[in-house]
């Protein structure tokens, strides 16, 4: 799959990234990175915009007292600007087994939404690292930063291997540990766990990070096409279910993806996190442009 | 409805409807598919059997499908048989008519072939005595194929093989037909218990089924309204219950055109000039031109070109035909009628044959010591010689070493009865000779004869009535005479057959009788010699009616030959008295005999019957004391049911392809 690209042009095409230059990662919170950025944070600092006027204390930098005020009250008080800081982003894609299945393909639909948000947050300046995971943490490529890093973006996505089982648990343990500063966090996946999804998430969406969850099923998953008696196997694990295709069983399996896709949805929105069901047919163009909008992940 | 074979059905339906649910549940052959995950079917089953546990046999739909084919199959295999008569009976008698009539083509291929599918299609229906079936419903049937004579064609039987070939080995043939004998016999038979009787015996009443056209000769009120009064006494001892005969008709009816009359003789002042007369019948409802054609030996002498009038009243529309022609020597004179319409749907009766010999009088030889009225009356008869020899002369003659120029044709016998006689035919007046068998047993006087046959050939014309005979012998006669004329007591004229030879006896001297003085006498003369000579006696042998026997006398006994007829040719042989009988005149037609170091003899058979050429089949019969109706054609035996379920069978399979192709199964 990956094989067929060389680079992210080829994969989004030149007119989808030019569009995306003018977005950026939205993040609810504001944030203290490590450095200097392009965004307003909590943390009062150096900067051009002014914040607020507050009382001199002792030990104060005397540097940022306001002397015109002084010169009018005779009373010392600082001047306070807001301090500009840079923005984590953390992409964590799956490329398990089972993104390989559905028609169009779901591991090249979630490529291009994770290339796609990657590009976004590079062009702006945020600190962005991609991860691969299945069973844990395949790859990762981190603190990618600016238009100079998007070669070395691109040359992780472009080689990725997916396949093997799914361990989401243990990805998001590894990406935890590994996670530092305040950001945005977006979960590409197709969330097909059998272990389950809420241990992973919980441990994603802590204080500092904001959590996007953005399940992408193919159209074979959300309304079935099949018919017969069939042994259905499990690309992942090789577990093995047998079934007689019956209307009322097809009627069963759509009840039950739409529970768990709601489900999700909600464990998501309990916990103050972004969620976004996606086809594997829809144009990655307009999931982006529009629908993640929509949605406030991007601006 | 009834099934032929219930238990076999019921044992496969055991076997086969267990197994396929048992492989449908349990050995089906999945198709493999890879998927994300089985998290989510999973889950679905699971809901899936919690609220429905009996979903798939409640709505899968090609499950259900399955089981309709194969009940449907099984169906089949036990042999649904539905009883339209609603009265099954267990023994059949299945009455076939092979007459001339059936032979018409009005219903393709032929109305023998029809009746023989029609009576298959019921053999078919018979409950079979299978293993697995209840063998004490086996049906059981007999073949009987009738024209004028009834046969056998098969006894009582449940073998349905043996019944279908005894079926199809009924050949067609061009009698008349007679149905009392039949009847008599499928009773007769019907009385007795069968191949297979196993429990059941005789007390079990053959149903009779009875496949014919209806034109049966016996058999009236096909379009007689008075049905019973016209019937001939021969059938007043059928006795047939209700129902007991079911009248399968065969036939539509059409055209017909057909000779029903046709006799060929010579003039008695010219016998080189022959005269043909014939009747030409129209059978149909419309007006038919048609060729009268008459052929000697194959070439054509004759056409004339005739208008047949329609029926009209039930009568058919019929033209008389007269020809005349010289014919100096023997041969066959055919008469054939060539319908200018295509339809006419029997050919049997469209052509009649007459054979004539060569014009030929004949050589008599007159032992007499004198009787001059005798004399008289033979000068009197066409004759080509007419030796007159004393009985001592005539004993002297040594047979033996006579060449066949000076032989005689008839011998008369006056007073004389010689103890040694060659073989030939004999007028003997007075006592007869120790070579005709019979004997005078005394004597007798002042007799009148009392009764005497004018039909027959000798005594046609000749009026007995005023003959008086002072004195005749008392005559003992063999066990094969015919007795013509009679005494009180005692035979007063009788034919003879004694080791080849034939005499006619007249057991008184007719000098002492008044006889010569009646015109009969010379009447007597000239049929006695007519009859005797071989001339007359091939004359109504050389044309015989279909069915009818030939047979020819004074032959070398044990002498070999064949007899070539239409289709077939037979081995024949002369018997021990130098007779030949042959019985295989079935078919219409000339037939030749050839017999070693003997000249050749023709002989013709004609059907020459109204009641064959009219081929409107009858819907009712009266048969013995019931009036039978026809059985409508929807109502006919019984209806096999297994090619519906087959049918049922294939659509559902059809259906389950449909429904897979389709995906309804969902």
């Amino acid at each position: 799959m990956t094989q067929k690209f060389t680079n992210l042009a080829e994969l989004l095409g030149r007119e989808f990234l030019a569009r995306l230059d003018g977005l950026d990662v939205l993040t609810r919170r504001i944030l203290q990175g490590r450095l200097q950025g392009e965004r307003r944070s909590k943390r009062r600092g150096q900067s051009v915009e002014f914040a607020e006027h507050r009382p001199y204390a002792l030990g104060d930098d005397m540097r940022f007292v306001d002397w015109n005020t002084y010169a009018r009250l005779e009373q010392l008080f600082l001047k306070l600007f807001l301090e500009e800081q840079d923005l984590t982003v953390h992409v964590l894609l799956d490329v398990s087994g089972s993104t390989q299945q559905g028609q169009p393909s779901k591991s090249l639909a979630m490529l291009r939404l994770a290339a796609a948000l990657s590009y976004v947050a590079l062009v702006n300046n945020n600190r962005l690292t991609v991860s691969a995971f299945a069973d844990g943490l395949l790859g990762q490529v981190a603190n990618l930063r600016g238009r100079v890093s998007v070669q070395r973006l691109s040359a992780f996505l472009l080689n990725l291997d997916s396949g093997g089982s799914s361990d989401f648990d243990k990805a998001c343990r590894q990406l935890e540990a590994g996670r530092v500063g305040s950001g945005v966090t977006v979960v590409i996946s197709d969330f097909l766990f059998k272990e389950g999804y809420q241990e992973g998430l919980k441990r994603l969406s802590g204080p500092r990070y904001d959590l996007f969850a953005l399940q992408l099923l193919s159209p074979q998953e959300l309304s079935p096409d099949l018919t017969g008696d069939l042994r259905l196997r499990d690309v992942e694990d090789s577990d093995l279910a047998e079934v007689t295709i019956s209307r009322a069983l097809l009627d069963y399996y759509k009840r039950n993806v739409a529970a768990y896709c709601n489900e999700l949805s909600a464990f998501c929105t309990r916990r103050g996190s972004g969620y976004m069901l996606a086809r594997s047919d829809e144009p990655t163009q307009g999931l982006v442009l529009n629908a993640l909008r929509r949605k406030g992940l991007l601006q | 409805m009834t099934f032929l074979a219930p238990w076999l059905a019921a044992s496969a339906a055991a076997i086969a409807v267990p197994l396929l649910v048992l492989l449908y549940f349990l050995k089906l052959r999945r198709r493999e598919m890879p998927i994300s995950s089985t998290l989510l079917w999973k889950r679905a089953v699971q809901d899936l059997q919690v609220n429905a546990p009996f979903q798939h046999l409640r709505k899968n739909l090609l499950l259900l499908l399955q089981v309709l084919v194969l009940i449907a199959g099984l169906l089949a295999l036990s042999g649904p048989v539905l009883l339209r008569d609603g009265s099954p009976a267990k023994r059949y008698v299945l009455l076939i008519d092979r007459s001339a009539s059936m032979n018409a083509t009005d219903v393709l291929p032929s109305r023998l072939e029809v009746a023989k599918d029609e009576a298959g299609k019921l053999v078919a229906t018979m409950r079979t005595p299978s293993a697995l079936s209840l063998a004490s419903r086996a049906d059981e049937a007999m073949v009987v194929a009738f024209d004028e004579h009834a046969r056998v064609m098969c006894n009582f039987t449940s073998d349905k093989r043996q019944l279908l070939s005894a079926i199809a080995a009924i050949t067609p043939g061009d009698g008349g037909t007679r149905i009392d004998e039949a009847i008599l016999m499928a009773k007769a038979f019907g009385s007795a218990p069968g191949e297979a009787a196993n429990a059941r015996g005789s007390g079990v009443q053959a149903q009779l089924e009875l496949f014919s056209d209806g034109r049966l000769g016996d058999a009236a009120a096909h379009r007689d309204e008075a049905g019973a009064s016209s019937r001939p006494a021969a059938d007043a001892a059928i006795s047939l219950q209700e129902g007991e005969l079911a009248f399968h008709a065969i036939g539509s009816g059409g055209q017909n055109v057909g000779v029903t009359a046709m006799q060929a003789r010579r003039g008695y002042e010219n016998p080189q000039e022959v005269e043909v007369y014939a009747t030409v019948a129209n059978f149909g409802t419309d007006l038919v031109t048609c060729d009268a054609q008459l052929s000697l030996d194959g070439a054509i002498q004759s056409v004339q070109s005739v208008q047949l009038p329609p029926t009209a009243n039930d009568q058919p529309g019929v033209l008389s035909l007269t020809f005349a022609l010289e014919m100096p020597t023997g041969g066959v004179l055919e008469l054939r009628c060539l319908p200018k319409s295509s339809q006419n749907f029997l050919g049997s009766d469209d052509a009649a044959w007459a054979v004539l010999p060569p014009p030929r009088n004949l050589a008599v030889c007159l032992v007499t010591d004198g009787n001059g009225p005798l004399l008289s009356a033979l000068k009197a008869c066409p004759l080509e010689r007419l030796e007159v020899k004393s009985p001592a002369e005539f004993d002297a003659i040594d047979f033996g070493s006579l060449p066949p120029e000076k032989g005689y044709d008839v011998i008369v016998l006056d007073r004389h009865a010689p103890a040694k006689l060659p073989r030939g035919r004999f007028v003997v007046f007075g006592s007869p000779p120790a070579a005709s068998g019979a004997t005078a047993t005394g004597s007798l006087e002042n007799q009148v004869v009392l009764d005497w046959h004018s039909n027959h050939p000798i005594l046609q014309y000749v009026n007995m009535a005023n003959l008086f005979a002072a004195k005749a012998y008392k005559l003992s006669l063999p066990a094969d005479s015919s007795v013509l004329a009679e005494f009180a007591s005692a035979p007063a004229l009788a034919l003879v057959r004694n080791q080849g030879s034939l005499f006619l006896l007249a057991p008184f001297d007719c000098l002492e009788t008044n006889w010569p003085f009646e015109p009969s006498f010379v009447m007597f003369c000239y049929n006695a010699l007519g009859f005797l000579s071989l001339d007359g006696t091939q004359t109504g042998q050389l044309a015989l009616p279909v069915g009818a026997p030939f047979s020819l006398e004074g032959l070398p006994t044990q002498a070999r030959g064949v007899v070539t007829g239409p289709g077939a040719t037979t081995a024949v042989q002369v018997n021990a008295s130098g007779i030949l009988r042959f019985p295989g005149t079935g078919r219409v037609g000339v037939y030749r005999l050839e017999l070693a170091n003997l000249p050749a003899t023709t002989f013709a058979v004609n059907l020459l019957s109204a009641q064959e050429s009219d081929i409107k089949p009858a819907t009712r019969l009266a048969v013995g004391n019931q009036q039978v109706l026809a059985q409508a054609a929807q109502q006919k035996g019984n209806l096999e049911l297994w090619p519906w379920l087959i049918l049922l069978g294939l659509v559902g399979i059809l259906l389950e392809w449909w429904v897979y192709s389709r995906k309804l199964r969902l």
